[in-house]
């Protein structure tokens, strides 16, 4: 039935999705190498006179040797905690029928917490880290991550878990192991797929998020690299050049990190609902 | 004492969770009966800490009087009053609702029509994913970004592409019809890709044979896509739908970069609006009350949402 459209409209069809796709990441990358005169000049689709001082601007003037180095510690510090606390509670969840139904209502409370949107959390979490006197630290900030990205650690892992037999770690423990060990040692090579997709997730979320590290920080003590990026566009004079290179570095990352884990990104952005 | 040895029958994987009991000295056992527990301890802290804790906190805030960003103590439902006769909250309320309509329903269908379209060309389904999964990866920030460098007149692309057709240049976002209508292509543009890749991994793992018996029926191409196709695609669908609801709703990102809610109030989400009203303002005791109104909204969806995904997981 579907021979009927020629297959040129398909080619067609496709070339357009994708370069539709990519011309935004294109004209970015393309803006950021181009001297101020080119950027002006008019729509030119590769830098006639590349230069990279729109880069050397951002790390010399606008501090994002500050905002990555933050965005770095904050990133691995909160993941490595959220895959830890997560992990156990995932397989204490995977393995053992606990009490009060607590298998099904803590994977639903961790969906739950996912989902919730950011703004309705900014405001209680600002007043709360004011009390405290962590506001515009990295340890605040560390600190939230590491509870939002514990619900989704949980949710992930628990499916991963699941999946592996437990006959595994069972001989482990009859070899003398512990619980712990065998999790350690048997389990958790056995779930490394799965827990380092967990863990790219995480490092994106966390990476990307905007507006809890835009309402709880304002130096470039804590500052991220998204809200570094912001701080190019308030200005009443928007410099082109090395927004366009921020948002390049911005990028950067992730999407290195995008292409590692595709096979399962559909899976985590809709938390598991599509395999 | 039985079921300790570890039979070739043990349970497949997926099945639900069962305790057993295991060897003496060999872990926890029988001896430790509350380690499991223990396990779900840091977690259920962590959880409650970013999520309990703060919904609770602002739903105390929401009664609280707040001066100067100060607490002065409860005013009853002073805070409700003010925003149910903020003229401003309710048109935030009705610009989101309209963003969330447009941009979620022109996702579903583009999406919906284009993996239609593609579904039968296997051989670049790989660089389709890989192009179509990194507008969704990177920062909304740096999507705000990509798109000022697009709509701003004098760098973008708009502007000149207008030229083009002979009209004057609008300059996109200082209008009001065509700011709100640029903030949602950028929506669009990068959440069509999820109705997208979800659509064409399920029409591409659809069992053919109900297919081909319904054609050799006679049955034409809408009536296959409506009795057939359709059907096995909505549960994923439904569960897609809901999340990009969710998500919509909460849109700060991008509209902060590109229109920081301008002009005038073209473009100001309810997420805008509370965040100016909480951290330009001060009003935490209003933030909050809008807040909590649009948090028992949502938490119907995830209700919804939860429900959907239990269905579909069947």
């Amino acid at each position: 039935m579907s021979a009927r459209l020629p297959r040129i409209g398909l080619y067609l069809t496709i070339a357009l999705i994708l370069a539709v796709a990519f011309f935004p990441f294109w004209w970015m990358l393309d803006t950021s190498l181009k001297q101020p005169v080119d950027i002006f000049g008019g729509v030119t689709l590769y830098p006639h006179h590349p230069t990279t001082s729109n880069y050397s601007r951002l790390f010399d003037v606008y501090h994002f040797g500050a905002y990555l180095e933050n965005s770095l510690i904050i990133v691995a510090v909160s993941v490595a905690f959220s895959l830890t606390i997560g992990t156990l509670a995932a397989y204490a969840l995977a393995r053992f029928q606990l009490r009060f139904g607590l298998n099904q209502s803590a994977l639903v409370v961790a969906l739950l917490v996912r989902m919730i949107p950011g703004i309705l959390l900014v405001i209680p979490l600002y007043i709360t880290l004011a009390k405290w006197g962590l506001l515009n630290t990295r340890l605040g900030l560390i600190l939230i991550y590491t509870g939002l990205n514990t619900s989704f650690v949980i949710w992930m892992m628990q499916s991963f878990l699941a999946e592996i037999p437990r006959d595994i770690e069972e001989a482990a423990m009859v070899d003398g192991d512990s619980r712990l060990t065998a999790l350690w040692r048997v389990v958790i090579p056995l779930a490394a797929p799965g827990l380092a997709a967990t863990a790219i997730f995480c490092v994106i979320t966390t990476y990307n998020d905007f507006l809890i590290a835009l309402s709880l920080t304002s130096t470039t003590q804590a500052q991220t690299v998204p809200v570094g990026v912001s701080t190019l566009i308030g200005k009443i004079q928007i410099e082109y050049g090395p927004m366009a290179a921020a948002g390049v570095v911005g990028a950067l990352p992730i999407v290195i990190f995008a292409l590692v884990v595709q096979r399962h990104f559909v899976r985590g952005l809709t938390l598991g609902a599509v395999k | 004492m039985t079921d300790l040895v570890v039979s070739p029958e043990s349970p497949e994987p997926g099945e639900p969770p069962r305790q057993r009991k295991v060897l003496p000295g060999s872990g926890w056992g029988g001896r430790f009966v509350a380690s499991p527990y223990l396990l779900l301890v840091p977690a259920a802290v962590a959880l409650a800490g970013v999520s309990l804790y703060p919904l609770f906190y602002g739903v105390r805030a929401s009664f609280t009087h707040y001066l100067y960003g100060r607490d002065f103590g409860t005013n009853g439902l002073t805070n409700y009053r003010n925003v149910w006769h903020d003229e401003f909250f309710r048109q935030a309320m009705v610009t989101t609702a309209k963003y969330v309509v447009c941009t979620v329903t022109i996702e579903t269908l583009l999406g919906l029509g284009l993996a239609l379209l593609v579904s039968r060309e296997i051989r670049f389904s790989s660089p389709i994913r890989v192009g179509l999964i990194l507008p969704m990866t990177i920062a909304p920030v740096v999507v705000g970004v990509m798109w000022r460098l697009i709509y701003d007149s004098g760098v973008g692309v708009t502007d000149p592409l207008w030229q083009l057709f002979g009209a004057s240049p609008p300059d996109v976002l200082a209008h009001n019809t065509s700011a709100f209508i640029a903030v949602v292509v950028v929506d669009v543009w990068e959440w069509t890709p999820l109705i997208f890749l979800i659509v064409l991994a399920g029409l591409q793992s659809m069992p053919q044979e109900p297919l081909e018996a319904a054609r050799v029926d006679g049955a034409g191409r809408v009536r296959l896509f409506m009795d057939h196709t359709l059907p096995m695609l909505m549960p994923v669908l439904l569960v897609a739908i809901t999340l990009r609801t969710i998500d919509a709703i909460g849109t700060f990102d991008q509209i902060y970069v590109l229109t920081q809610g301008g002009p005038g109030t073209a473009t100001r989400l309810i997420s805008i609006y509370a965040y100016n009203t909480a951290f330009l303002f001060t009003q935490y005791g209003q933030a909050a009350a809008m807040l909590v109104m649009l948090l028992i909204m949502v938490m119907l969806l995830m209700i919804v949402a939860v429900r959907l995904m239990r269905r579909a997981a069947r």
